[in-house]
């Protein structure tokens, strides 16, 4: 018999760590647009919410959603990839329509245009003819069985596939930042945009793929949180929301711009909230956030990993 | 039209500043420029001009016997035309290798979905554009700093790597943005020796702005002398520095 003490901390780990990797996902994605256009793309969190219904409604046309459906072997990997490039299509869209007309202009309207997007995905996404307003239960399309008891804790086979997932996608991101043409081009093109034209860097294609890589890593996240999560709140729900800024105030806290930053400070939101939730009080998971922000606001406005820039006068 | 580079008649103003007027320039295959004038002369606002930072309002650039003009800068660029900066422009927080990687890279095109699939397919390409600029790197004395941050070297270093930067983007024209600036007498003559070299070695043609009179007189068949966005004159070394209208240009009038 396994000591409650020992089961709910390795539980609570284990939550942490696949929500933690969720926010990672999404940070991501802020902080690489971050890093080359010095915006907050504020439709980012919007792109997750898509994630997740995208693959509700593909389930739903495939026939897997009916009541005693059971969805074949290749419904998860199929859907994640789905999702995936829709989404990452969805991004660049969106970068070529709203964002890159305005590349000369000043940055407040082109944040103000990212919430107005934010706000066009949301209502859009409440019509009929899209995902209406009701709440979904989305079917679950991964194998769902328990593997192993460790400590009273049962490990189930989604959310070791959700971790999983997350961290792959996170490598392959590292590596292609770090180790191809594409990455050391978008690194050149956040150090100086205008001279990485000048060095032959095609700016706009590369601004263009970092939106798509960014959306569809929030898009793999979505489909991730709605098979740990199935209850699909209705598109403009303000769960989205909430999950969405708990994503940039990961990037935040990590040092918006910096990548390992964002996966960092996922993982330590993930950790802070649900620890919060599970030993002090399950109500205010939020404030336990906001509250490491302003605490890491105040002591390392940079964040964790983010360097200090000095105006110089 | 026979030259590598035609500059024909281009002008730019910003507001109601013309910045310049009218300007014209032919450089012959391998020809080493000069392009001197006092500061405001328009020096720089050219070499943006050519490089399609700013575009014309007026008149025509060909790079080999091709129309540029109005191109994007990285089209530009890949076309063959290359430029070092006034203000020392690296990026600063990669390595020295990857700088020149960079423009290296650029040589191949990029596209979104080409660009994710080929990053993930292993093509080879990787390595030999690292081993080409391992091997400009070793020309210019950089090859020991490859892994160093750009932005730690020092100052003598930063402005040869620029050089080399450039050059990763196998340019036929070089355009040379005040490289002996903040340099010292050792530095330029090394500076000196560098751009012949750099000339002869890569066929190069090259368009140099630069302040310090000793290097531009030594070292440039040519010269052009602009004041306040006009070109006031053109000739060998000799005859310009006995130009009336160039040394009333540097000193002032009463002469």
């Amino acid at each position: 018999m396994a000591d409650p003490a020992i089961t709910k901390l390795l539980q609570t780990t284990m939550d942490a760590m696949a929500v933690g990797s969720l926010y990672a996902l999404i940070a991501l994605g802020y902080t690489m647009v971050y890093g080359i256009l010095r915006f907050i793309n504020f439709a980012h969190s919007d792109i997750f919410m898509l994630g997740a219904w995208v693959s509700f409604v593909l389930a739903r046309a495939l026939g897997w959603a009916a009541p005693g459906a059971v969805a074949p072997v290749w419904a998860g990997p199929f859907a994640i990839v789905f999702v995936m490039v829709t989404c990452g299509a969805l991004g660049f869209t969106i970068e070529r329509l709203a964002y890159r007309p305005l590349r000369s202009a000043p940055r407040i309207n082109v944040l103000i245009t990212a919430i107005g997007v934010s706000l066009l995905l949301e209502n859009v996404g409440q019509l009929p003819a899209a995902f209406g307003t009701q709440p979904q239960r989305m079917p679950t399309l991964l194998p769902d069985v328990a593997l192993a008891e460790v400590g009273g804790v049962i490990l189930r086979s989604v959310d070791l596939t959700v971790i999983g997932v997350a961290v792959v996608l996170m490598l392959v991101l590292e590596w292609v930042i770090y180790n191809t043409k594409l990455g050391l081009a978008m690194r050149a093109v956040s150090t100086d945009t205008r001279v990485a034209a000048l060095m032959g860097i095609p700016v706009d294609r590369v601004i263009s793929t970092t939106f798509v890589i960014g959306s569809s890593l929030a898009a793999a996240a979505g489909f991730l949180a709605a098979m740990k999560y199935p209850g699909l709140n209705q598109p403009a729900h303000s769960t989205w929301v909430l999950l969405g800024l708990k994503a940039f105030v990961a990037a935040v806290i990590g040092g918006i711009g910096n990548l390992r930053g964002a996966v960092a400070g996922g993982l330590l939101i993930g950790v802070v909230e649900l620890f919060g939730a599970a030993y002090l009080s399950p109500h205010l998971r939020d404030v336990y956030v906001f509250s490491l922000l302003i605490a890491v606001l105040l002591f390392r406005p940079a964040g964790l990993l983010g360097q200090a820039t000095v105006e110089k006068v | 039209m026979s030259g590598i580079l035609e500059v024909d008649r281009v002008s730019i103003a910003f507001g109601g500043l013309k910045a310049v007027s009218d300007f014209h320039l032919s450089l012959p295959k391998g020809a080493l420029h000069g392009l001197i004038g006092p500061n405001g002369a328009g020096k720089t606002t050219l070499f943006n001009m050519l490089t399609g930072v700013y575009k014309p309002d007026q008149g025509t650039v060909a790079l080999e016997g091709r129309r540029i003009d109005g191109w994007a800068p990285h089209r530009i660029a890949a076309a063959g035309l290359a430029r070092t900066f006034q203000n020392i422009r690296l990026f600063k927080e990669l390595t020295v290798l990857d700088n020149v990687r960079v423009a290296t890279h650029a040589r191949t095109r990029v596209t979104v979905v080409g660009a994710l699939l080929r990053s993930l397919a292993w093509t080879g390409e990787e390595a030999a554009v690292t081993e080409s600029a391992e091997q400009l790197l070793g020309l210019f004395d950089l090859a020991s700093r490859a892994h160093e941050q750009a932005g730690n070297l020092p100052y003598g270093d930063q402005r040869r790597l620029e050089i080399a930067r450039a050059l990763a983007l196998r340019p036929s024209v070089l355009l040379l943005d005040e490289p002996a600036a903040g340099m010292n007498p050792q530095e330029k003559i090394e500076l000196r020796r560098l751009i012949q070299r750099v000339r002869d070695e890569f066929g190069l043609t090259v368009l140099l702005i630069e302040h310090d009179m000793g290097l531009v007189m030594d070292i440039c068949e040519n010269i052009t002398v602009l004041d306040h966005g006009v070109v006031i004159a053109v000739g060998t070394p000799h005859e310009v520095q006995r130009d009336p209208a160039v040394v009333e240009a540097y000193l002032g009038t009463g002469h």
